[in-house]
């Protein structure tokens, strides 16, 4: 693999925060130029293994290696200039609330290129426009609903050209149509330009359309890694239900309390329900 | 986590945790105020920030300030008087109100109100930032959030503070001339003679370094708490930021009052 679209490896990777361990023996290749998707339940540790990958948080144990680097052993130099090359779409898109889109949007270019005010704009526009939003470049974040700071976001993860692009849950909070169009946008982002892209996400229509590669955790550990015919095949009890989004079976009803009684209420609202 | 936050400790061990956690603190305050201040000079980028930032510490102090020194000013004339009347000396009234406003009012209470107006927000400003994953997003663009966030303000601190000593020093003196002279009918060449007369370069040059000294200590207390506020063992998210708020103020206060002894019995 070139260095342009380097693989990603985690090898004894144990993450979590302080003395807490959330996921554990994580060993797992995040293939060069493909979209690999982490998968798995609410609280599995999907966004600490992003932000463990990205070197937010230590790692309690193991390592990770981007292309040939193993970043425990990359210098401050290294660090920048392998940060200045990823780019990072987080869950909430985490704009800077005293910037306008634009601004936020040509932060990373002011901050780390030469680039006149003329071409940073441009460029700006252009990234904006990729995702719709080429009309709100002078609007504050707090104008906009989440999917538009979302959509913002991705404009600034994008807007250096990375090759390597990370996305802690891209389509959660948006409607249909606009989370396959951005699914539409990063299968296209990684046609263009050979991108390797870590996606973690619960959404499975999103899986199914973007997933080269998936990395499936749940209680603490890896529960799979391969291909995405691979897992629509599993036949593992957990895996099928999580893909089939089946509840798990139960032979004793899950509400056994009585409802509670409107006698306890401090205050006499039954009237207004009973219509009397 | 949680349970690692409620543990119970003796009250020695207690004692010692939070000696240890105080040493650490402080220690991680001043590696913290170091790195602001080297990345103050790292490119000419920080100059539009700094000066923004001059304007929200500053120029939006200045009513405050006015009307806070004003009304010390004159409350300082008019006790002055009447003290200094007992023993016939009211001339030296000017010089009474000048050498306390110039030595230590003005320092310390322009400090105070400029923790209360500027510091809180710089607090609130980067607690909410940081609780909205907006420092790890400067983190992974390779931008230093220390850097980006800190060291304007820090820088306009630096500027801001002593401006606004001298501005308080000039209006708390026209509020003693207020009560002073046109109030109480004290002697106005007298006034402003005596000023002249026992203000030595020394006062001035003590209450511009103090002022310094709080402009650093506020920035540096008031960002390192907002910068922080994920760490804080009493609350989270948006309650860990206002109970940052509240402490970087109820700090910066102790603080200054307790630098202000220090420097008064070093540089007077």
């Amino acid at each position: 693999m070139t260095q342009q679209t380097p693989d990603i490896r985690l090898e004894g990777l144990t993450i979590g925060y302080g003395e807490t361990v959330v996921v554990s023996g994580i060993d797992a290749v995040l293939p060069g130029g493909k979209i690999s998707v982490i998968l798995g339940g609410s609280g599995c540790g999907k966004s600490t293994l992003l932000k463990h990958i990205l070197r937010l948080h230590p790692l309690l144990a193991g390592r990770i290696e981007i292309g040939e680097h193993d970043l425990a052993k990359l210098d401050r130099r290294g660090m920048h200039c392998l940060r200045q090359r990823m780019g990072v779409l987080f869950q909430d898109g985490a704009l800077l609330g005293s910037l306008t889109l634009g601004d936020n949007v040509a932060l990373p270019l002011r901050e780390h290129t030469r680039l006149s005010e003329k071409d940073v704009h441009e460029r700006v526009q252009a990234k904006l426009g990729l995702v719709g939003l080429a009309e709100f470049a002078e609007y504050y974040p707090n104008e906009l609903s989440g999917g538009m700071r979302k959509r913002a976001g991705l404009a600034r993860a994008m807007v250096m050209d990375p090759p390597l692009l990370f996305c802690d849950e891209p389509t959660s909070g948006l409607d249909p149509v606009t989370a396959a169009e951005l699914d539409q946008l990063l299968l296209e982002l990684k046609r263009r330009f050979d991108m390797t892209m870590v996606v973690v996400s619960h959404d499975l229509d999103s899986m199914r359309t973007i997933a080269d590669h998936v990395l499936v955790l749940g209680s603490g550990r890896v529960l799979f890694q391969g291909g995405l015919a691979e897992l629509e095949a599993t036949q593992d009890e957990y895996l099928r239900r999580f893909l089939d989004r089946r509840a798990e079976e139960r032979t004793s009803p899950r509400v056994t309390m009585p409802p509670l009684d409107f006698s306890v209420m401090k205050r006499d609202c039954s009237r207004y329900l009973n219509g009397e | 986590m949680l349970l690692a936050r409620r543990e119970r400790l003796s009250p020695i061990a207690s004692l010692g945790a939070a000696t240890l956690r105080l040493v650490g603190d402080m220690g991680a305050m001043f590696l913290f105020l170091l790195e602001a201040f080297g990345r103050i000079f790292r490119s000419w980028g920080q100059f539009p920030k700094t000066v923004r930032q001059i304007y929200f510490i500053g120029v939006k102090s200045v009513s405050v300030i006015t009307l806070i020194s004003l009304f010390t000013g004159m409350v300082i004339g008019l006790q002055m008087y009447y003290a200094l009347a007992k023993f016939g000396a009211d001339g030296f009234l000017g010089a009474a109100v000048s050498l306390s406003l110039v030595r230590e009012l003005g320092p310390v209470l322009t400090a105070i109100m400029i923790t209360g107006r500027a510091g809180s927000s710089m607090t609130a400003e980067i607690g909410v930032m940081r609780i909205s994953e907006q420092v790890d997003a400067l983190r992974v663009m390779d931008i230093n959030p220390i850097g980006y966030l800190v060291s304007p303000k820090l820088a306009a601190s630096i500027i801001c503070f002593p401006i606004l000593t001298a501005f308080f020093d000039l209006v708390g003196m026209v509020g003693g001339y207020l009560t002073g002279v046109l109030l109480l009918g004290g002697n106005s060449g007298v006034y402003w003679y005596r000023i002249s007369a026992y203000l030595k370069m020394n006062d001035i040059s003590g209450g511009f370094i103090k002022s310094l000294v709080f402009g650093v200590v506020v920035c540096t207390v008031c960002c390192f708490m907002g910068y922080y506020t994920h760490m804080r063992r009493d609350a989270v998210g948006p309650e860990g930021v206002s109970q940052a708020t509240t402490a970087a103020v109820v700090t910066s206060c102790v603080l200054i009052l307790l630098s202000d002894y220090v420097l008064t019995s070093i540089l007077f």
